[in-house]
């Protein structure tokens, strides 16, 4: 079972590295209104683990390291 | 199969039956993964061998033999430095971020593997013309590479040279500098194994599929083809450096360590085979042990993999249970692979299974030698036409937009950062200074390379001299294109004659180096690149730098006749030495060969500026120097009739007035920085 | 004093903060990040720049996990004065000790500089008693962000300890540095900037005796 963390910078903190990147795309691709840069976290449990049990905790991990709440937010998503 | 194998492991027909003749029969399994990596040119030095040999290489501060990993220096009251210059130029055009970082954490493994503690970082970068579309992507790439590793692993970067020029538009060169510290304390460790019963322990991180005969692809030309080799580019993790020096530094101030290699180019095989064959002492390794990144890897992956932050140890038995507690302490492992043994092969196992049983003296002591085709170049004094009147490519804009990323101070010894003539650190025990300046103008190179080397020690040297530096010893980075090409080997051998007899006059050895050949790309060459380092050392630094600091100061320009300073070498820049030692100056600045103009701005761009009354043509050795006294204060430095001083004008609150032009501070910054936006584009 | 100098894998500027105290006179400690230690035995606690953890995930993130940091909590909690130079004061903003964070500065590079500054606020423990300072910065995550409600009560509480006169790296409001009680961190390096032969001095009157 694999959880994916997907991390992104909240909507009202600049990010640098989003608004660069849609600078260099903006040119090219007329259809583009926006573009964000962020993390992707994937966590791989063991075997037997439930799908719950695996998201409560990915959960758990998310809130107390793997994202700084005043600044990021995240979702999550079941993979296999 | 022959001719597969003879491919596969870019071996030639000519080697191939020297290996025969040495083995008494064809190569088998591993032999051939060996040979391939240990004759690589990269490995082998098979081309530059009986040249290098001519280098002015030994006097009273020298420390050690030539064959470590670095060249070591004793500035008396206890103090040593270890230095070095390596280049990585291949990886770095094919992966500029990776391939520039790794070229930062290889030389410093050179540097710690002896148990100097780095202390400051220098590059020399060339790059193509800036209209070349691909050159923001590589410069940005270079300079992120260089700044990731060398930040995160806490090392200051003091001094660097970049250049733009055409002819490395297919084959830019990145050369790293490392200069390492030895406290009156500390031992230096040996890469030579004394004994037979030792334990061989691999340390740092684990082997994975990273550049995979990386040491033979460095050896051939570029082919269009090179874009596909990605593969076998390393990946750096300066975090892991960062405790890798730690570890290594404890450890052998622990005293437990008998000597130590890093895994550089052709990995384990190289590393192993060096350490065996200095002292004639065998090994026996089992590749089982060595901890993998990938389970897939095959013994011969194994012994030419590239990967990052490993280092091979050999020590007492006794010793193993502490060492792997100082490497547990800073999160890394280390085991035992092997053992040195009694007779002087080297014998590789997978577990039980023996898979080679080699005399390393074959490999390593018989690897080819070749005097390749070459002519004796004649004196020619004439320095190059000097093209001062340029567009505003980055060539003649400040390079802060490339140094401000990295970082000039951790360590808290830098006393002249980039912005200066050259990099300075202080001596954490004696509190005396080390000096250190770069040389090689590829303008000259390609316009008269007989000068061209000879100036590639002279400029730097005297950057130290009038900084108040003796110079002490030499590092090179000798890059050339394909040497099977007569006028590239000429230059080659030029270069070198050239630089040793300016080392010999002025008592600058050379202590280390190192060569790249085949910068060819396609058929085109670049300008030969023979970038040197010359260290120096002074009790005390001087109370001036090379940036305008104070209004209503006299400008003035020292040019020096070259071909007199040269009849006249040790005397001059000894004469200048204490010259300067005693000046009564506020700035000063080697006039670079871009132009005298834009010297005079990059000294402006700090605040204070400059209005000239007069400016003379730009010569090949010429200073700018700032004063509150007048012309009297050089009346030391005239009684040579090859110097003379002419006024230029005066310095002035942020404002400079250059001939026709004239702008505020603010102007000059943004026009300086306005030219990196336009460069960089997308990438600014 | 005597001043305890955390150090994290990856830490790199131990030595300098060890240096810089020593030069002043106080006796230092090393404090181990797996280690705790007690958290009333010392007049100062410092946390040095660098990469913890090679600025993996965040910067600051890691090490703010670590057994040392409980320690270092409840030294905050002993009103015992804590500073956080550069990774330090990410350090700090990750624990929840001072407020806010610090992103990737708005050009995404590294930014290493000399800095104009102006000390805006007073402080008990660490200081400079003068209005304007130079000191170099050598950042790659130095932009500091907080959300407006945070920044009316930083600049209630006088926390805003110093701003920058050009900002370089787009903090909001131009700060540079913030302290929270006892504790406080900068982005700018003071241990850079105590010699002469370095480019100033001003980096010497950050510690003071209360």
């Amino acid at each position: 079972m694999k959880i994916l963390v997907k991390i992104l910078p909240k909507p009202e903190v600049l990010d640098s590295a989003g608004r660069a990147t849609f600078n260099a795309l903006k040119a090219d691709f007329e259809s583009l209104s926006g573009c964000h840069l962020g993390k992707l976290v994937e966590l791989d449990f063991k075997e037997g683990v439930t799908e719950k049990k695996a998201l409560e905790e990915a959960e758990k991990m998310a809130n107390s390291l793997l994202i700084n709440p005043l600044v990021e937010i995240c979702e999550f998503e079941v993979k296999e | 199969m022959l001719e597969q194998n003879l491919k596969k492991y870019r071996i030639s027909k000519a080697e191939y039956e020297t290996i025969c003749d040495l083995l008494g029969r064809s190569p088998e399994g591993l032999e051939w993964a060996v040979f391939s990596a240990l004759w690589s040119e990269h490995c082998s030095y098979k081309s530059s061998k009986v040249h290098l040999k001519k280098f002015y290489n030994k006097n009273k501060i020298v420390v050690g033999d030539s064959d470590e990993n670095a060249g070591v220096i004793d500035l008396g009251q206890g103090e040593r430095l270890a230095f070095k210059m390596e280049s990585h130029n291949h990886p770095s055009f094919i992966s500029h971020h990776q391939g520039a970082a790794t070229g930062v954490g290889g030389i410093l493994r050179d540097i710690f593997t002896m148990g100097a503690r780095p202390i400051a970082l220098g590059n020399y970068l060339c790059f193509g013309e800036a209209n070349n579309s691909n050159m923001p992507r590589l410069v940005d790439g270079v300079v992120r590479g260089i700044a990731d590793y060398g930040n995160c692993v806490g090392v200051p970067t003091i001094t660097g040279r970049t250049h733009f020029h055409k002819e490395y538009n297919n084959n830019i060169l990145v050369n790293a500098f490392a200069l390492g510290y030895f406290a009156p304390d500390q031992k230096v460790v040996s890469s030579k194994i004394p004994e037979s019963g030792l334990s061989i322990m691999y340390a740092g991180a684990k082997t994975g599929r990273d550049g995979i005969h990386g040491a033979s692809m460095a050896s051939e030309s570029f082919s269009e083809d090179s874009e596909s080799k990605k593969p076998t580019i390393q990946i750096g993790d300066p975090f892991f450096e960062k405790l890798l020096i730690e570890a290594c530094i404890e450890v052998i101030d622990k005293n437990l360590v008998v000597a130590m290699q890093d895994m550089g180019a052709a990995g384990l095989t190289s590393s192993s085979f060096e350490m065996s064959v200095k002292d004639g002492v065998g090994l026996l390794m089992d590749l089982q042990k060595v901890p993998l990144r990938d389970n897939t890897l095959t013994p011969e992956d194994i012994l030419l993999s590239e990967s990052q932050e490993r280092m091979l140890l050999v020590c007492k038995p006794e010793h193993q249970e502490q060492i792997q507690q100082v490497f547990e302490k800073w999160g890394l492992d280390a085991v035992e692979i092997g053992q040195t043994q009694k007779d002087k092969n080297i014998t590789l196992t997978w577990g039980e299974d023996k898979l080679l049983e080699i005399d390393p003296e074959l490999v390593v002591e018989h690897a080819p030698r070749y005097e390749r085709d070459y002519e004796k170049l004649s004196p020619k004094w004439e320095s190059p036409k000097l093209n001062t009147q340029r567009p505003s490519l980055p060539d003649v804009a400040s390079k802060e937009w490339i140094y401000q990323q990295y970082d000039q101070r951790v360590g808290v010894r830098t006393a002249k950062d980039c912005s200066q003539d050259i990099g300075v650190v202080r001596l954490p025990h004696s509190h005396r200074f080390v000096g250190v300046a770069m040389g090689c103008e590829p303008e000259v190179m390609r316009d008269n390379a007989w000068l061209g080397g000879r100036d590639a020690v002279v400029r730097p040297c005297l950057k130290l001299a009038f900084n108040g530096f003796t110079p002490l010893a030499l590092t090179d980075c000798l890059n050339f294109g394909n040497p099977e090409k007569k006028p590239i080997m000429s230059e080659f051998v030029e270069s070198v004659e050239g630089i040793s007899e300016v080392c010999k006059i002025l008592d600058v050895p050379v202590i280390s180096g190192n060569v790249s050949f085949y910068n060819e790309t396609q058929g085109q060459n670049i300008i030969s690149t023979p970038a040197t380092v010359v260290v120096g050392l002074s009790d005390n630094i001087l109370n001036f730098n090379s940036s305008f600091t104070q209004a209503e100061d006299n400008v003035f320009v020292l040019s020096i006749e070259t071909q007199k300073l040269y009849e006249n070498l040790a005397s001059t820049m000894s004469a200048i030495k204490s010259w300067s030692q005693n000046a009564d100056i506020s700035s000063l600045a080697m006039v670079s060969l871009k132009g005298l103009s834009y010297t005079l701005e990059k000294m402006s761009l700090k605040g204070d500026g400059v209005k000239t009354q007069s400016m003379p043509p730009t010569e090949f050795y010429q200073f700018v120097v700032a004063t509150g006294q007048g012309k009297e204060i050089f009346d030391e430095l005239l009684k040579l009739e090859f110097i003379c001083v002419s006024a230029i004008g005066k310095t002035q609150k942020a404002q400079i007035n250059i001939e026709e032009q004239s702008l505020s501070a603010k102007q000059l910054n943004e026009k300086h920085s306005k030219v990196w936006r336009d460069f960089l584009g997308r990438f600014a | 004093m005597k001043i305890g100098i955390l150090r994290f894998l990856g830490t790199n500027c131990d030595y300098d903060i060890w240096e810089y105290a020593k030069a002043l006179g106080h006796d230092c400690e090393w404090l181990w990040y797996k280690d705790q230690f007690n958290p009333t035995a010392y007049d100062r606690i410092i946390i040095p720049g660098g990469f913890s953890y090679g600025d993996y995930l965040r910067s600051g993130a890691l090490a703010s996990r670590t057994p040392v940091m409980a320690s270092v909590k409840q030294a905050a909690q002993n009103n015992i004065p804590i500073l956080g130079i550069c990774n330090g004061f990410q350090i700090l903003c990750e624990i929840g000790l001072l407020p806010g964070a610090l992103l990737a500065n708005n050009n995404r590079r590294f930014i290493d500089k000399w800095v104009d500054l102006e000390v805006v606020s007073e402080n008990n423990y660490w200081s400079w008693g003068q209005q304007n300072i130079r000191l170099p910065i050598a950042h790659g995550e130095g932009r500091y962000f907080i959300d407006e409600q945070g920044l009316k009560n930083l600049e209630d509480q006088g926390g805003i300890w110093m701003r920058y006169n050009d900002n370089p790296n787009g903090s909001v409001a131009d700060i540079a540095g913030v302290t929270q009680g006892t504790v406080a961190g900068l982005m700018p390096h003071p241990e850079s900037a105590i010699y002469e032969w370095m480019g100033g001095t001003d980096g010497l009157k950050l510690l003071r005796e209360s």
